[in-house]
């Protein structure tokens, strides 16, 4: 619609409808339900007219001399078709436009295209993993010849291999070029070209060797025939034996609709969901073959219990009774207070709803957090405070549409990988500028994305973000900042200047960066877990709440700020109250008159006193003060910022009870471990990082032995003595719905396939508050390099390690230094460097990097066998000393 | 081997040919690369009557009055074209000359721009004066390396006389003009697909709308003008419109450069006023046929248009006659096709030559003509079916005005004019198994087509 929002008239096989100007035919026609094939046109990419299966007649009226329409003898305008056809994939509508598709012009155009299309298309559809779901195939169902006329010898390529994902045939191709432009407009990684011209056009790799890419395998997803094919799952099945079903990817907080294919009770593939979902076709490489996990062999498939030393398998309802009676054993002799309750950043919401009501109105503990990674109390409410409060949130698709955003701290690559396709692909189509503010080059600021990049000091967000924030206030206020506002709290002191020295990029760069957000009327500031797990990270979030509201990307109406989680449902962690000081709906657990409605709707009082966050709660542990802890999907000796600490606390409890799909280090030392559901054999409500509500469907039968997480909790809760009688998520669900603000009224039905962003009503935002202190500056940097660290592509959390292939593109475990820091501590590509700090040390090898900054050594998190939290707390911001302790390995040795 | 090229571009000594009224008035004089030759002739003359002296617009409404349509093969209104570029627009402009003469039959531009290069710099020097173009483009074919020597040549001597460079003629007028060698497709002679490859892209044709002269080169306003059109502004801002409406026709005057190819007895590049009939081409200036063999045919426009038979040699070559008798003056690549020569033959060698220099873009142009060029070896090598001349009719039918570009319509429309006029001699192929007449050696019915060198590597690899 344009801006007065007028439509065109548009007709097509005499039926018309109404669509927004420059809509193009073939949109128009789907509006309008008359089937026009398509196959090298895309949603996401620019119109390219190349497979010319879409053609169709145009025409206008006629006009007369007068220049009104000319009309025939029944009335009806006289239509001027254009003498030759038109396809429908590069052609606006106007208004009055009239599009025929079915007259034998446009029918022997069409099958002649077909025909061309089949010239040199192999008949190995028996074979060909996209038999069955075939465009190619349908459209010459549907249009095509039952005879060819083509006898001739075809030409043929031989058949390659991309790399580990991808593997191509070329005979098949039909050269759309929907995977060349795929990779290059929204992947950005330009892997693909095609090699030679006319019939012997072939697309391959650039060098034909293979792809150096994100191996995100969207290439074989938008590849209308079965030119481009899926390693992992070529030659599994044939699509009609897989039932699909559409859930939510389990990996990050973007949220992503995949489709999972299932034989038997195997998930077999993963993929996109044309026109489904935030992502729409998209996965990213561990949404895509990341399933692996569920098959696993190593699964637990029965409850533990640990009577005397080992671990033995027992029945589920014997691991209830006993934890149900150990728990209370405990809270008898050492007081409710004496339990904590971890994790759960992985569980759906109705999981994570009655996590915490086990905690706080079963046992009557406070101690509740979710956030394990955490090295610092955070207030449970700081990330929906510095994202607006609960005003209406921006989706990943307004992301495209932005004139600027600003990607604070992380690396979109591995955290957010769907928003970084977004970005690339609004900087590639719309002219999107990006700021950048990391320490290492990562990928988005890369100079082919054309942005800015502000590399500051390790360490040194708070600062960055006053100074930004600064910045934006000499512009003048932007709406709604008003001189008394209260955020300025957490500014207070600050100048562009001091900013400047303390992280070290130019003043110029920062003030030029916060004009341009300042100026944009559609931007975005974008953050993760640099903020959330940044050891300033109460004062950094008041702070970017500070800069949203001085550069106008929150106003009253709506704020423009995103935050991705670690997990896939950490948001929905956050809105349930998995943290010490609010209750679900983030009412403050110290406010007897807010919590009022869950006293009254629980039947106690929750009048807990103090709770302590995971930080806290991991030192009590350790130092015995916690005596029962219970941990949901989660590794904690893995996320733990103190892996010593963790296992101390682990082992001078009296009580750890573990939920896990895995026998994994932390369920290793429970003394109860409850086999759990994995993501596709159940259903609940996740929340992606738009804080958009997502149902996730039961793809997989229940295994033997392995229960959802709300029917473990429910079950103890009953042993304890609680009157809980949910039948089903659902059910919990319409609790939450009843209860929890900002998900009221919501209704368990509308979730699927895409869910409503929730938002609180305007007068029920969280009030401002003035900030706790103003950000602090940064203690200088000690001795030896600072240690950086960050989510990956290819590897996220213990269950990407479950699988063969991720784990395979990952390689081995690796330390990033700049090639100049190496050469200094006489480090070569390949050798093994020691990296040491107080706590303790770890051992790995080198690889040579020039986006790390020197003085600086970057370790990926999640590597398999790296366990970065050995190191201990290694300071704020972490240091070590990288020493080398080897020699390259010599290949083959 | 460049220097037995340059010697002499249309192939025979330039005393057998008459002068021609406008850009071969003096092309044959000795020396004319060199600018102090040039100038000596009036060159370089005209920038300065017109930078300063007269409006952009006032250049371009002179060029539109004179009637120049584009030399190039599609006849566009050249000052039309000016016209479109954006007046009020931030982003810079360009011109660029499409030198990617690359039409089978076509030899003209490169003979122009050998003997008489400051012309063309001379026209592009207004012609970016008339868009406000402040750099320019000659995009060569990769073959014209010694064309491009020349030219640079000619462009380091215009800008140390000042007529290229920050300030044109002291007139505050900056144009400064590059050469660019193509890498051998014959479809970046296509302007958007020139413009891709100019830009370092594979060299395909890109959407219109928009067009060049609103998004061309990285997304700016650009025009597009064949050598021959830009080669006609210096005369025609000199002496002005009315002049130049003295040759040709109402709606096609000036003249025309024609390559002429095939046996008649004197082949080679001759410059003619618009509309006279083919048959004066080729009986008065190229002397008729060869001894011993008659006309049969003659493809009027390069081998992208349909052909005409011999009975049709008093159409006027201009392009609205053209257009009448059912084909395209093109660009002016006059090939003449004796008795002795098969259609059939010459169509395969076409067809080949469309399939090889199909881009793959599009599915009925990459497709279409592989699959064109596959039933022509049948009907050569004696397998060919009844049916195989419908179906050539229908395959072509089906690439007509379904291909994203113009290349698709080039490769069908010479092969449907084929059948239309003779195909007498396709039914012969079909029932003899041979052609109905061919003077050269059946052994070159051998020849087989084969794959690009690079992929049949490839494959031997492979296997």
């Amino acid at each position: 619609m344009n801006a007065n929002g007028t439509k065109v008239r548009v007709t097509i096989d005499g039926r018309t409808v109404e669509v927004a100007p420059g809509t193009l035919v073939t949109d128009a026609a789907r509006a309008a339900e008359v089937h026009v094939p398509i196959f090298c046109s895309h949603a996401k990419l620019p119109p390219l007219g190349a497979c010319r299966i879409c053609v169709v007649e145009v025409g206008m009226p006629k006009l007369g001399p007068d220049r009104k329409p000319v009309l025939a003898a029944d009335g009806a305008p006289e239509i001027a078709w254009m003498p030759k056809v038109q396809t429908g994939c590069t052609t606006p509508v106007l208004d009055g436009m009239h599009v025929r598709t079915a007259t034998p012009v446009a029918v022997k155009a069409r099958q002649g295209v077909m025909e061309f299309l089949l010239v040199n298309h192999p008949l190995d559809c028996p074979v060909c993993d996209e038999g069955g779901e075939c465009q190619l195939q349908d459209l010459a169902f549907a249009f095509g010849a039952d005879f060819t006329r083509m006898d001739e010898a075809k030409r043929t390529f031989e058949s390659e291999d991309l790399g580990p994902v991808v593997k191509k045939e070329a005979n098949r191709c039909i050269i759309c070029m929907r995977c060349v432009r795929y990779c290059d407009e929204i992947m950005g990684d330009d892997a693909l070209t095609a090699h030679q011209r006319g019939v012997w056009t072939e697309i391959s790799s650039f060098d034909r060797q293979p792809l150096d890419c994100e191996q995100c395998g969207n290439c074989v997803e938008v590849c209308p025939v079965g030119a481009l094919t899926a390693l992992p799952y070529r030659f599994k099945a044939r699509p009609w034996d897989l039932r699909q079903h559409v859930t939510i990817c389990p990996y990050c907080s973007n949220g992503c609709s995949v489709r999972l294919g299932v034989r038997g009770n195997e998930v077999l593939r993963a993929r996109g969901t044309e026109h489904r979902g935030v992502n729409q076709e998209y996965l990213c490489v561990r949404g895509r073959f990341g399933y692996e996990f569920v098959n696993s062999a190593e699964r637990l498939t029965a409850p533990l219990l640990r009577m005397g030393g080992a671990q033995s398998p027992a029945s589920f309802d014997e691991a209830v009774t006993y934890a149900a009676a150990r728990l209370r054993e405990i809270v008898a002799v050492h007081g409710a207070g004496s339990v904590a309750f971890l994790g759960g950043e992985k569980l759906n919401v109705e999981e994570q709803y009655l996590f915490q009501k086990l905690a706080r109105a079963v046992i009557g503990t406070p101690h509740v957090d979710a956030r394990t990674r955490s090295t610092a109390r955070v207030p449970g409410d700081a990330i929906l405070r510095a994202t607006g409060g609960g005003r209406p949130a921006m989706s990943l698709d307004d992301l495209v549409d932005a004139q600027e955003v600003l990607v604070l701290g992380d690396d979109l690559q591995g955290e957010a990988p769907f928003a970084q396709a977004q970005l690339i692909r609004g900087q590639h189509q719309r002219g999107l500028h990006l700021t950048v503010a990391n320490q290492r080059r990562v990928k988005l600021a890369r100079t082919k994305f054309g942005g800015d990049w502000l590399a500051y000091r390790p360490g040194s967000e708070p600062a960055l973000v006053a100074a930004l924030a600064r910045a934006a206030l000499e512009l003048g206020d932007a709406a709604g900042a008003a001189p008394a506002a209260p955020w300025r709290a957490a500014i207070e002191g600050w100048t562009v200047e001091k900013g400047a020295a303390a992280t070290g990029i130019p003043a110029d760069a920062i003030r030029a960066a916060a004009k341009r957000l300042h100026a944009a009327s559609r931007k975005a500031i974008l953050f993760g877990r640099a903020v959330a797990e940044h050891p300033q990270a109460a004062s950094l979030l008041e702070a970017i709440e500070a800069l949203g509201w001085a550069s106008g990307a929150i106003t009253e109406s709506r704020a423009a700020l995103m935050s991705f989680g670690p997990q896939s449902d950490s948001q929905g962690a956050l809105d349930m109250g998995l943290t010490p000081d609010c209750l679900p709906g983030y009412v403050p657990a110290a406010d007897a008159a807010a919590r009022g409605r869950y006293e009254q709707a629980w039947g106690r009082t929750l009048d807990l006193g103090a709770g302590l966050s995971a930080p806290e709660i991991l030192a009590a542990a350790a130092a015995g003060g916690i005596k029962a802890l219970w941990i949901v999907a989660d590794d904690w000796l893995a996320s733990a910022p103190d892996r010593a600490m963790a296992a101390k606390a682990l082992a001078s409890a009296e009580l750890v009870v573990v939920n896990e799909l895995f026998l994994t280090p932390t369920a290793r030392a429970a003394h109860v471990v409850f086999p759990a559901s994995a993501f596709a054999e159940k259903e609940g409500v996740v929340v992606n990082c738009e804080r958009r509500l997502q149902r996730t469907v039961r793809a997989l039968a229940w295994r033997k032995g392995v229960k959802p997480d709300w029917e473990i909790l429910q079950a103890v809760a009953q042993a304890l003595g609680a009157a809980w009688s949910y039948r089903g998520a659902e059910d919990v669900f319409r609790e939450i719905a009843k209860l929890v603000p900002g998900y009221q009224g919501r209704s368990w039905a509308t979730l699927l396939p895409l869910g409503p962003q929730w938002s609180f009503a305007a007068n029920a935002v969280l009030p401002e508050r003035r900030a706790a202190a103003a950000v602090a500056e940064l203690a200088r940097a000690g001795e030896g390099l600072a240690l950086l660290s960050g989510a990956t592509l290819f590897l996220q959390g213990g269950l990407s390690h479950r699988g063969t292939l991720l784990p395979k593109l990952a390689k081995a475990p690796r330390a990033f230094l700049h090639p100049a820091e190496a050469a200094r501590i006489g480090v070569g590509d390949g050798d093994r460097v020691s990296l040491a700090a107080p706590g303790g040390a770890i051992e790995l090898d080198a690889a040579l990097d020039p986006s790390v900054p020197e003085g600086s050594v970057f370790v990926p998190q999640a590597q398999a066998g790296v366990e970065l939290n050995r190191l201990g707390a290694a300071g704020a911001p972490p240091r070590v000393t990288a020493r080398r302790v080897g020699a390259r390995e010599t290949v083959g040795a | 081997m460049s220097r037995r090229f340059a010697a002499g571009g249309s192939g025979f000594g330039a005393a057998q040919r008459p002068p021609g009224p406008l850009l071969f008035r003096d092309i044959d004089t000795p020396g004319l690369t060199g600018i102090d030759v040039y100038r000596a002739g009036d060159g370089y003359t005209v920038p300065s009557q017109v930078l300063g002296r007269m409006t952009p617009d006032e250049a371009i409404e002179v060029v539109k009055a004179s009637g120049l349509r584009g030399r190039g093969g599609a006849g566009f209104p050249t000052g039309l074209k000016w016209g479109f570029v954006p007046k009020q627009t931030p982003k810079p402009k360009y011109l660029v000359c499409n030198a990617d003469e690359s039409e089978p039959g076509t030899f003209k531009d490169r003979e122009l721009m050998e003997k008489n290069p400051h012309l063309l710099i001379e026209g592009m020097l207004l012609a970016a004066y008339a868009i406000q173009a402040h750099t320019g483009y000659i995009y060569l074919r990769g073959e014209f390396e010694y064309v491009q020597r020349i030219l640079d040549r000619a462009i380091a001597e215009a800008r140390a006389a000042k007529l290229l460079g920050d300030d044109v003629l002291g007139t505050g007028f900056a144009f400064h003009l590059h050469t660019h060698l193509g890498a051998g497709a014959y479809i970046c002679g296509e302007e958007t697909a020139l413009l891709s490859s100019l830009e370092g892209y594979r060299g395909q044709p890109r959407l219109k709308p928009p067009f060049p002269a609103v998004e061309g080169l990285y997304a700016c306003p650009t025009v597009v003008n064949n050598v021959e059109t830009l080669m006609n502004v210096p005369h025609i801002l000199k002496k002005g419109a009315p002049w130049f409406r003295q040759w040709g026709t109402e709606k096609s005057p000036g003249t025309k450069v024609l390559s002429v190819s095939g046996p008649v007895k004197r082949p080679g590049n001759y410059e003619v006023p618009m509309g006279i009939p083919l048959r004066t081409l080729i009986d008065a200036h190229c002397g008729g046929m060869r001894d011993g063999v008659a006309i049969k045919a003659v493809i009027p426009g390069g081998s992208s248009v349909p052909l005409l038979p011999a009975s049709m040699l008093d159409t006027g070559l201009d392009f609205e006659s053209m257009v009448a008798a059912g084909t395209l003056l093109g660009s002016g690549g006059v090939i003449v096709i004796d008795d002795q020569t098969c259609i059939v033959d010459a169509l395969w060698n076409i067809t080949r030559f469309y399939e090889h220099e199909s881009c793959g873009k599009c599915t009925p142009c990459r497709e279409g003509t592989y699959w064109m060029s596959e039933v022509f070896e049948r009907l050569e090598s004696g397998h060919g079916r009844e049916k195989d001349i419908d179906l050539l009719w229908d395959v072509s039918d089906n690439i007509m005005g379904k291909s994203f570009c113009a290349l698709g319509d080039a490769a069908a429309m010479p092969v449907m004019g084929a059948i239309q006029h003779f195909r007498e001699e396709f039914e012969y192929h079909v029932r003899h198994g041979r052609c109905m007449v061919n003077r050269r050696n059946p052994a070159r019915l051998e020849q087989r087509r084969e794959p690009p060198r690079e992929v049949a590597a490839a494959m031997e690899t492979n296997t």
